[in-house]
């Protein structure tokens, strides 16, 4: 089996070699071959193994977690699918590479197709492996993988010539179909693998008595169904196919004839046994097959279109081979696995003549052909052998196809409803089959151009010659595949090979279920199938003389699935187009709708009935009241009425300056706060990054246009409803978060588990009296490095998010010459001078600039204070960063950006944070290689004898206290930077 | 005082909200800042113990919670980050749309 699988998927690292650039698409198509004959070769060689109706199974874990597997299954079924197509994929092949050469030698227009030839192999390819992986799938989701492969294929092979609005729209179309289908068919594998406990195809077979008897049969089996009606253009989902013609005619041989419409066939052969057997099954089955088998006879009389007739009888073919599925019966898995080959041989055959002909004619139009039997000879008598299956003539193997046809629809064990109207319609199509087979051989070999076509469809000069003046016979290579395929029809039927034979019992008993056993004699005595039989040839032989009439009747205006389809997208769109107008791209609005819908949640599943009764709150109460009442209360509660005033003033004030700065009283307020819980270390970072958010935030302000804000403000105030419903918004959410605070601050948890250990531990571990230090850089040093890089990363991102826009904006309009010379003065060095003006060219007090120079030096000190002792006092590594950085940003609000780039030369914030960050890595892992562990605290300083001050520590601790405050400082700095640049507007 | 605080953590994060839905771009950033803020507070607010002293290891008496003390450091450092970035969002989207006005981003009609 591996064996097989390994020759088989040859094929899908076969689709690299179109890339090689020098060979000719002929040579390409030769080569190519090499990979399905390999598989082809590797399949018939397990063909003992499974002809008495063994499984071969293999497979490898895929989602063990939910038993899913990549597995493989070879069966008599899953051979027969196996072998049409790597064979018939072979012979593909090597036909497109002439069909894709063009006929009349031209070096220019070889060269310029050369690439698209590639693609047209690749897709070819693609789709050879996805449909092989389907038919020797042996897990329903590796089956369902492989089978939305083939769509993909197929609609990329469709839409091939991608300038064709028809071909574009015909390849959205059966992508829609089959890809609809498919979602539907997932949904009912997912079923059967749930009832039947695996997604195993094994397992889904062997529990056919489950399935059947469960109460979600019928759903099940509809999905499946739907899917493989719409895989395998059964009425009323066969409107895709006709429309799939439009790929170039070997992808529609192999694809829409062979082998991918027969995956819907197929799977329902492969899931008979388990499925099965069921009065819904045998109804479903018959009835569509049965519509489907006369619509597309019926249509395909009418077609103009060469590959139009075809892909009407193909539909009609596909019916006859679902309607074979539905009945329970071995002579009709028999008459099955006969029609499968029959019509692959025979549909593939005639295909590949089509292209022929329109590759040497230029046309496909029958009306306008005619007469080519002198000019293509050998293309006429292949043409005609094929066409002699098609039509069910002895002695070929159509003819044997519809002979057993004909006696499995008059089986005893049919309803005896259906042993009528089956046989009556059975024979119907075989003489429209016959007529239409005619039709092709005959019309476009041997009659004249027109001849069969009333004169009405004959306007516009239809009756011209066409192209046939300078028509071909093609080259040998090309009617390889369709004479293949046709001789095979004659031999199979005449010769009987006993290796056919047997793969056609083993398919049939695969699907049956039973053994069913195959002969393949066309004679079997005068019987009711064989009185049939001629009924229909003698039917089709008059309905071809009157064929010129027939067409001339006008169609039934019947139910134009067509025109469903597109009413159907189109109401979609409709859909789509209410829907995006509901998106007004108001931010404002969305934020307003989903706060909306978070507290109708809450109010509806928020359970907020239980907060307010239950057992928290009233205690909640009676603590409030225990509460003395003393200085550090009083003063808490101070703090925090300041904040909410603080933030309450920044919105009603009016100038956006002041509002940042109430925002930033409201903040100190905050640290206050904190100060008194009491966390000191906190506090401090809560105040210094309070006052660098002001500082960023006044930069930033200084870069949005003013008039704006202003105006924004005056229509914000304008509009009194939305005012309204933004307060009530914000009163709804702030009472939300209130009752969340009160309930968490009743019901929290009076012990800790964690905090003691960190007291405990704190100072004997770590060597840090300072327990929140001691946290921050020791027992979570590594949330702590992550927290550096995030907070860099951050640093980083402004810096590109608007540096970068703006350089690209700057490469984008090339500079004049003078521009040249003016970027040039630029950069010259200025001279040291001491600046006079400072940020935006605003005038500084001598005052003001001795300050700066006097503050950057102490926060220096500041900064290695506190990297010093922050282990036993407040204050850490972060703080030290930010604190220098506000040095930073004094200066450059003191001095002006470029002074302060030109005096801090050596500040340059991307080595700052690569080194910071090295910097803490290397403090963490250095441990691990002086007895310790990852991130564990090592005092150096005591390891070397070293004389330091007291209280001074040189250990781990204080190299990532150092590499933080450096990475602080680099992302701080390029904040500062970014937003400070003078660059007043991105235009 | 906890209802003191809680109806001050309610009042700031309704406030914040209320200037998040403004018009104009540089308030919605003050509300995002001070959205932020009453989390932290409230954060800090859960700690398992109430305490009169700081957490350090040499303090005696009940000392304050130094777990939520330490992830909430963890917090505002992050938050500063996040505004900073927000910030730099800000400016690059009005000096796209050109415009300082929540209402006239409206990228989907383009």
């Amino acid at each position: 089996m591996l064996a097989c699988l390994a020759g088989a998927f040859a094929s899908a690292a076969f689709t690299l070699v179109p890339g090689i650039k020098h060979v000719s698409s002929r040579v390409m198509g030769w080569l190519l071959a090499i990979a399905p004959v390999a598989a082809f070769v590797a399949i018939t060689a397990q063909l003992s193994t499974v002809a008495d109706g063994q499984a071969l199974t293999w497979q490898i874990p895929w989602l063990p977690a939910f038993g899913i597997a990549f597995a493989f299954y070879l069966d008599g079924l899953s051979a027969l699918f196996g072998l049409i197509v790597t064979g018939i994929g072979a012979l593909v092949l090597i036909y497109s590479g002439y069909y894709l050469t063009p006929a009349h030698d031209d070096a220019d227009a070889k060269s310029a197709t050369r690439n698209a030839d590639a693609r047209f192999f690749l897709y070819l390819l693609l789709f050879m492996t996805s449909m092989l992986g389907l038919v020797l799938a042996g897990d329903v989701i590796t089956l369902f993988v492989f089978w939305e492969g083939t769509s993909v294929t197929s609609f990329l092979l469709i839409a091939y010539k991608t300038k064709d609005e028809e071909a574009r729209s015909g390849a959205f179309k059966a992508l829609f179909v089959t890809g609809g289908g498919g979602i539907a068919l997932l949904a009912g594998l997912l079923f059967a693998s749930a009832i039947s406990g695996s997604t195993d195809l094994t397992s889904i077979l062997r529990n056919g008595e489950v399935l059947r008897n469960h109460a979600w049969y019928p759903v099940m089996l509809g999905l499946i169904a739907f899917g493989a009606f719409t895989k395998s253009a059964q009425a009323p989902f066969h409107f895709w196919l006709p429309k799939a013609m439009t790929a170039p005619t070997p992808a529609s041989a192999y694809l829409h004839s062979a082998t991918m419409v027969k995956a819907g066939i197929y799977l329902m052969a492969r899931l008979h046994p388990a499925l099965g057997n069921t009065e819904m099954w045998f109804w479903l089955l018959i009835v569509t097959g049965g519509a489907t088998m006369l619509i597309g006879a019926l249509i395909g009389l009418r077609q103009s279109d060469l590959k139009g007739v075809l892909a009407y009888s193909t539909i009609s073919q596909l019916g006859v081979l679902m309607m074979l599925i539905g009945k329970e019966a071995p002579s009709a898995f028999k008459a099955l696995a006969i029609g499968v080959l029959a019509h692959a041989l025979y549909k593939g055959a005639l295909f590949m003549i089509v292209g022929i002909v329109d590759h040497s004619t230029g046309t496909r139009d029958l009306r306008r052909l005619g007469n080519l039997w002198r000019i293509m000879p050998w293309t006429f008598a292949v043409c005609g052998l094929a066409a002699l299956s098609m039509a069910g003539l002895p002695p070929l193997f159509g003819f044997l196809a519809k002979e057993t046809l004909l006696a499995a629809e008059m089986e005893a064990v049919l309803p005896q409803l259906t042993r009528i109207v089956l046989p009556a319609i059975t024979v119907l199509t075989g003489a429209l089959m016959l007529a239409q087979a005619a039709t092709l051989t005959l019309d476009t070999f041997v009659t004249r151009p027109g001849t069969g076509w009333p004169a009405s469809h004959l306007d516009d000069g239809h009756a011209e010659v066409g192209h046939a003046s300078h028509a071909h016979e093609a080259p040998a290579g090309m009617l390889l595949g369709p004479a293949v395929l046709a001789a095979l029809s004659l031999i199979i039927s005449t010769a009987q090979p006993a290796a056919i034979v047997a793969l056609l019992a083993g398919a049939a008993t695969a699907a049956y279920g039973a053994k069913v056993k195959v002969s393949l004699a066309l004679f079997h005595g005068i019987n009711l199938p064989l009185i049939l039989s001629s009924t229909a040839i003698a039917l089709g032989v008059v309905l071809f003389t009157v064929r010129r009439p027939i067409r001339s009747i006008p169609g039934v205006p019947a139910l134009n699935m067509n025109r469903l389809y597109d009413g159907v997208l189109r109401s979609l769109d409709r859909a789509a187009d209410i829907v995006t107008r509901t998106q007004g791209g108001r931010i404002r609005i969305y934020l307003a709708v989903i706060l909306s819908t978070l507290f109708m949640l809450v109010i509806l599943f928020g359970n907020l009935g239980r907060i307010f009764s239950g057992p928290a709150l009233p205690n909640f109460g009676m603590r409030l009241l225990d509460e003395p009442l003393n200085t550090a209360s009083a003063l808490r509660a101070f703090g925090l009425l300041l904040a909410v005033a603080a933030s309450f003033v920044s919105v009603i004030i009016r100038r956006d300056l002041l509002a940042i700065i109430a925002l930033g009283s409201s903040g100190l307020a905050i640290a206050v706060v904190i100060a008194l819980e009491p966390s000191p270390d906190v506090a401090l970072v809560q105040a210094v990054v309070e006052v660098l958010t002001l500082v960023v935030l006044v930069l930033a302000l200084s870069r949005l246009p003013r008039a704006q804000r202003e105006r924004a403000e005056t229509l914000n105030a304008g509009e009194r409803g939305t005012t309204a419903r933004n307060a009530l918004l914000a009163t709804a959410g702030g009472l939300l978060v209130t009752v969340l605070c009160l309930y968490a601050f009743a019901s929290r948890p009076r012990t800790s588990i964690v905090t003691p250990f960190y007291e405990e531990n704190a100072k004997p571990l770590t060597g840090a009296a300072d327990i929140v230090g001691a946290i921050v850089v020791d027992f979570r040093g590594f949330d702590t490095l992550i927290e550096i890089t995030v907070f860099s990363m951050a640093g980083i991102g402004v810096f590109s998010l608007l540096r970068l826009a703006m350089k690209r904006r700057e490469t984008a309009s090339l500079p004049t010459e003078g521009e040249v010379e003016l970027n040039a003065a630029d950069h010259r060095p200025l001279p040291l001078l001491p600046s006079l003006t400072g940020i935006d060219g605003v005038r500084t007090s001598p005052f003001i600039r001795a300050l700066a120079y006097v503050a950057l030096p102490l926060t220096f000190m500041l900064a290695i204070v506190q990297m010093i002792y922050g282990h036993d006092q407040p204050g850490d590594g972060f703080t030290a960063g930010v604190t220098l950085s506000l040095g930073v940003g004094f200066w450059y609000v003191v001095f002006g950006y470029e002074r302060t780039k030109q005096r801090l030369s050596l500040l340059r914030p991307g080595p700052l944070i690569g080194v910071g960050i090295l910097l803490a890595l290397v403090g963490s892992v250095a441990p691990l290689f002086l007895g310790g562990g990852f991130f564990s605290p090592f005092d150096f300083g005591a390891a070397l004898n070293l004389p330091l001050p007291k209280g001074f520590y040189l250990s781990t601790s204080f190299v990532f206290e150092v590499a933080i405050c450096l990475a602080v400082l680099g992302a701080a700095t390029f904040i500062i930077d970014t937003l400070g640049h003078p660059e007043r507007d991105l235009e | 005082m906890e209802i003191l605080k809680a109806l001050s953590i309610g009042a700031l994060f309704g406030i914040g909200l209320y200037q998040l839905l403004r018009r104009n771009i540089i308030r919605s950033a003050i509300g995002l800042a001070i959205t932020s803020n009453a989390v932290n507070l409230f954060l800090l607010s859960v700690g398992a113990y109430d305490g009169v002293v700081e957490a350090y290891a040499k303090a005696i008496g009940q000392r304050s919670d130094a777990l939520p003390q330490a992830l909430i450091l963890t917090a505002i450092v992050i938050s500063l980050g996040g505004f900073a970035f927000v910030l730099s969002l800000l400016y690059v989207i009005s000096a796209r749309y050109r415009t300082g006005d929540n209402d006239e981003v409206k990228g989907l009609s383009h």
